[in-house]
């Protein structure tokens, strides 16, 4: 872990507003930033403590460029910035189409993300914050220790180190066998077997544990849920009653009603952002109205969408299948039904629907269960008690995954084992970093994860 | 008298600590209880093996002398591992012992600035707050002073040997152990443990059924030790294979109880990797046999080496169970095999130049710091030595990094982790084993050698051309391109179809192909080169990609190497450091974040909470400079 490679990250809550903030630090991050900078020069020579206005480029590989964004650069030079080194913030546009394109673009000129309070981390290392008494990091590294940040993420993250330690263990075993055939060559010992089943097995076993990272990325950053159906379905009922089932609201997101309205809840410990879209219009007869084509891009985003028909004044059969269609093909993600009011329905719930009523609460813990089962995917919702959160671990898994197939395919094609002993080597070095048995630098990315990313 | 620097002691780290003090033009005394036995082989008559050829050829490219010495000694050579990949390839050599003293002891003779002679050191002069060295005091009275005193007293500090139920206070069978020094090391403030060590008996080959082994020769090429040799033609003689079988079993089951091991009369510890023979029936009890390699001790006598039976059992028990041994059955044991025990100073209260931490100028090397092999020994002796002359003068000592020697790795194991058994090195010690080949340690020392002064203008000219040609070699295979006819012409037999356009140095790392097929396409492709620079280029393009891989887990592990901690550190400040911890930095006084970080007992948080501190002291002492970095 190096602590001056150039980083990057939103600095500012993601959402709509009218400006973001793009933090970004590190050795070469004004030359790196530069390159795609239509004013490279003014970049280049700026002053500390100046704004620089210029065009992001995204330069093609035939020499066209493409406008990331119109924005200013705010400069900062080393050592008189928040982390000590070499600091741009770009005060870019505030949707999040645009701030992702800027993050997409700087990934790609080099610019790692930054681990969550990185920039905490750097700052408290350049001895630029107050925290720099050792009396404050032990309090810290205690805090982490002993204090519950959520008994569900502990629980979660103590599973993967479980999990890592036992692939690691396996790895351990075969690293020892290969280093005794290796450095015992005259022992009067067979050959030790390729150890292509065991390899094989860990090599599942992580991949198993890199697929729970969508998992991990919901439950750390929430899972977005639409909740759709024509005006009369009741969608602000089911929304408000969702909303007073859940006792624990995190936060009041920004945006407040507009054409849809969104509330940040929990449903059963994983964090969900719900939106109350505009009503959707029978198809043909449709307005094209901005609210409905802002709907759509919430459903396009969503992990799950709740369609709503109304049970107690149904529309016709076909009317309500052709909709559901439009749902499911607009869903980013699932698409629960939900045949709403069944307090006041005549006729039976149509299979494939769950019945709910916002006035009794029945059927309420059915759709719970389809919502969790919807959002996390299926693999992990429920047998996978261990899921990765973060970048750095689903990078750290990838690096070991690699470094393994290297292993598998050396072995196979007879590479010398001391050349497929490095690649086993990285693979327990990357999974050690995970756990912070290698790697001491490790441990100051876990502790200063309290900080928010950017800030 | 006054001599620059002393060193007790008349093995392979005295040899070389004395070697190197007075090539580096200071004035030595190598006191020694016998000069008859200087350059002994103790154990097994071979130097070299896995990481073990490894240290001989590193102290030879810094400019010692165990590579010299066993290229004119020796009566076998192995390349052994030859199958499992050019990192863990490592020659082997049997030795003539007798030859081997010989040469060892003329090459101190020969030494100016270099004076022997036979006594026991029993004390240290120090000065009179303790804290430095002025001299040493002798059984026979003597007082010497010098102002670096280097110690190496190997099995003999108090050392005490084992066959059954005998026991005597000697340093090997028949030879005084040596005592005072051990009292004089703790009053200086040393903690001292027992080690334990062991030798298998030898035989009269006459005695021997030679007939009923598996021969085993030496390689037809010997590549030499020394990069100063260019060839080493010398007489080669077999080895022989044996096994232990159950009868050998059941004789030893049958009389564990009367092995000292046993019996709690020896309490230091002995080695995991070279256990006894009844170490190893007890242990692994499931196995049937063990392997046993016969040895010629020399070629001018009959004595031969059972190399896997060490053994401290009672004679009458050990002749028993090795004439249970097929070729075995007749032989006459000429010297009983032993143990020996022996105190040893714990190394993590020495600097990484092996300087004591407690007495300024007092310098300590071989089995005497925990470790075990005479090339272990031959490598702290040089350390030493170079550092002792360094200390004199005022300088920085030579420091050699895990990342660019097996010296480095076992000197920063030592005094880092310390060792509760003989400590011995292994290939698998080294993170960075691809870059620590045996032929790439002139590459990676000479220059390290010329810089203190052990190489000589010449050598180094020599050695730089050596780069040079290598270098320029490796150009050339950049540049030269498969032409379309080359192609064709060997799509056959090289596999070359479609390879037109392609730099031979790309061909070369296909696994099949070699520099000699390259040199079928074009004879001239590179220009006549010793065999051994060839193979090492080959190597290198070969395995590039593996190299750069651990390339790069070198240069994490620089940055954190790179993090210095000063040394008037007080860790005693700091708060949030565990108890555990503080004691151990203290104790330990690590030079790195690096060499803390690998300290037992200290954790993660504990390297955070230093990183701070040190964050912070680098930021009042020079401003603007985050971390110092070396080099």
């Amino acid at each position: 872990m190096t602590y001056d490679d150039p980083i990057a990250a939103l600095a500012t809550p993601l959402g709509r507003s009218a400006l973001a903030v793009v933090r970004c630090s590190g050795e070469g991050c004004i030359e790196l930033m530069a390159t795609a900078f239509s004013r490279p020069e003014a970049l280049r020579e700026a002053a500390g403590h100046t704004v620089v206005y210029g065009r992001l480029l995204n330069h093609g590989r035939e020499g066209q460029a493409e406008l990331v964004d119109e924005l200013t650069a705010v400069v900062f030079r080393a050592p008189r910035s928040y982390t000590g080194e070499d600091v741009i913030e770009l005060v870019c546009h505030g949707s999040p189409k645009t701030v992702e394109s800027v993050l997409g673009l700087l990934r790609r000129l080099g610019f790692r993300p930054a681990e969550p309070g990185e920039f905490t981390l750097r700052a408290f290392l350049a001895g630029k914050i107050d925290l720099t008494q050792a009396e404050a990091v032990a309090e810290l590294i205690d805090a982490r220790t002993h204090r519950a940040r959520s008994l569900a993420l502990r629980r979660l993250s103590g599973s993967v180190a479980e999990r890592i330690n036992a692939v690691k263990a396996r790895l351990v075993e075969i690293s020892a066998a290969v280093e005794i055939h290796l450095d015992y060559p005259e022992e009067d010992s067979s050959e030790v077997a390729p150890p292509v089943q065991a390899l094989a097995a860990a090599i599942a076993d992580l991949e198993r544990l890199v697929a729970t990272y969508a998992t991990g990325k919901r439950l750390r950053d929430g899972a977005p849920v639409a909740i759709a159906g024509r005006t009369n379905a009741g969608k602000s009922s089911l929304f408000n009653v969702l909303l007073r089932e859940d006792r624990s609201i995190v936060s009041e997101l920004h945006g407040t009603t507009r054409d849809y309205i969104e509330q940040g809840i929990e449903i059963d410990g994983i964090p969900v952002t719900l939106y109350d879209t505009a009503g959707l219009r029978e198809p043909g007869g449709a307005i094209e109205s901005e609210g409905i084509r802002r709907s759509e891009v919430i459903m396009a985003n969503a992990a799950a969408v709740v369609y709503l028909v109304d049970g107690a004044e149904p529309p016709s059969e076909p009317n309500w299948r052709q909709e559901l269609e439009a749902v499911r093909a607009r869903s980013g993600g699932g698409v629960i039904a939900v045949w709403h009011k069944i307090d006041r329905a005549g006729a039976g719930v149509p299979p494939g629907f769950i019945g709910v009523s916002s006035v009794s609460g029945e059927g309420l813990d059915v759709l719970r269960n389809a919502l969790r089962r919807v959002i996390l995917p299926a693999s992990t919702a429920e047998s996978e008690a261990a899921v990765i959160e973060s970048d750095r671990q689903k990078q750290l898994i990838d690096r070991a995954v690699e470094a393994l197939r290297r292993v598998r395919e050396g072995l196979a094609e007879q590479v010398p084992l001391d050349l497929v002993a490095v690649d086993l080597q990285e693979a327990l070095s990357a999974l050690g970093e995970i756990t912070g048995e290698v790697s001491s630098a490790e441990l100051l990315d876990v502790m200063f994860s309290k900080f928010c990313v950017g800030k | 008298m006054k001599f620059d620097a002393i060193v007790i002691g008349g093995g392979h780290a005295a040899i070389e600590a004395a070697l190197a003090v007075a090539r580096l033009n200071y004035s030595v005394l190598q006191i020694t209880q016998n000069l008859d036995t200087i350059g002994k082989l103790s154990c097994n008559p071979a130097i070299g093996g896995l990481a073990k050829g490894n240290l001989v050829r590193e102290i030879d490219a810094l400019g010692g002398e165990m590579g010299r010495l066993i290229d004119r000694t020796m009566i076998q050579f192995r390349v052994l591992n030859r199958s499992r990949g050019p990192a863990v390839q490592a020659p082997r050599a049997q030795a003539d012992k007798s030859s081997y003293q010989q040469a060892a002891k003329s090459a101190l003779e020969s030494q100016p600035n270099l004076v022997l002679f036979q006594d026991t050191v029993v004390d240290f002069v120090l000065s009179p707050d303790g804290t430095r060295v002025q001299g040493v005091v002798t059984e026979r009275g003597k007082r010497l002073r010098s102002d670096a005193v280097i110690v190496t007293t190997g099995t003999f500090l108090n050392g005490r040997i084992f066959v059954g139920e005998y026991s005597r206070s000697a340093g090997r069978l028949g030879e005084p152990a040596a005592h005072g020094l051990d009292e004089a090391l703790r009053r200086a403030g040393h903690r001292l443990g027992r080690m334990k060590t062991g030798t298998p008996p030898r035989v009269a080959r006459s005695s021997l059924d030679l007939g009923k082994m598996e021969e085993q020769h030496g390689d037809p090429e010997i590549v030499p030790f020394s990069f100063t040799h260019d060839s080493v033609n010398r007489p080669q003689r077999p080895c022989y294979i044996t096994f232990t079988n159950p009868g050998t079993k059941r004789v030893i089951e049958a009389a564990i109880h009367r092995s000292p091991l046993y019996s709690g009369k020896i309490v230091g510890i002995g080695p995991r990797y070279c256990p006894s023979i009844e170490d190893k029936v007890v242990r692994f009890p499931e196995r049937e046999r063990h392997q046993i390699f016969v040895e010629p001790e020399g070629l001018n006598t009959d004595e031969m080496y059972l190399n896997g039976v060490s053994s401290s059992l009672p004679e009458d028990v050990q002749e028993e169970f090795i004439h249970t041994i097929a070729g075995l059955e007749h032989a006459e044991i000429v010297r009983p095999g032993y143990a020996v025990e022996y105190d040893y100073i714990d190394p993590m209260q020495l600097r990484p130049s092996l300087e004591s931490k407690l007495v300024r100028g007092l310098f300590v090397a071989g089995q005497t710091n925990g470790s075990s092999g005479y090339e272990e020994a031959a490598a702290q002796g040089i350390i030493a030595g170079i550092n002792a002359v360094r200390s004199l003068q005022g300088a920085e000592p030579l420091i050699l990094t895990r990342a660019e020697a097996y010296i480095g790795v076992l000197i920063d194991d030592l005094v880092t982790l310390g060792t509760n058994e003989p400590y011995r090195m292994f290939t698998s010690r080294a993170e960075h084993r691809l870059s620590l080949r045996h032929d790439s340690s002139d590459l990676r020392l000479l220059e390290k050698g010329y810089r203190v002064g052990l190489q000589s203008p010449a050598r180094w000219e020599q050695f730089q051309e050596k780069r040079r040609r290598i270098e320029e070699s490796k150009e050339l295979l950049h540049k030269r391109r498969v032409s379309e006819l080359e192609a064709a012409q060997y799509s056959e037999e090289l596999k070359l179809q479609r390879q037109a356009g392609k730099s031979f140095h790309q061909l070369l790392k296909n696994p099949e192909i070699t520099i000699e097929h390259l040199r079928r396409i074009d004879s001239t492709v590179l220009p006549e080169l010793p065999g051994e620079w060839v193979r090492q280029i080959e190597l290198d393009v070969k395995y590039e990609g593996y190299v750069s891989r651990q390339d790069k887990q070198i240069e994490r592990f620089r940055k954190m190497e790179s993090m210095r901690i000063p040394q008037d550190l007080r860790y005693h400040g700091l708060e949030g450091l565990s108890n555990e911890a503080r004691e151990k930095l203290e104790a330990v006084q690590p030079l790195s974040i690096g060499q803390a970080s690998r300290i037992s007992g200290v954790r993660n948080s504990d390297i955070a909470i230093l990183m701070v501190a040190l964050a912070r002291s680098t930021r009042t002492r020079a401003p603007g400079n985050g971390n110092g970095r070396d080099q």
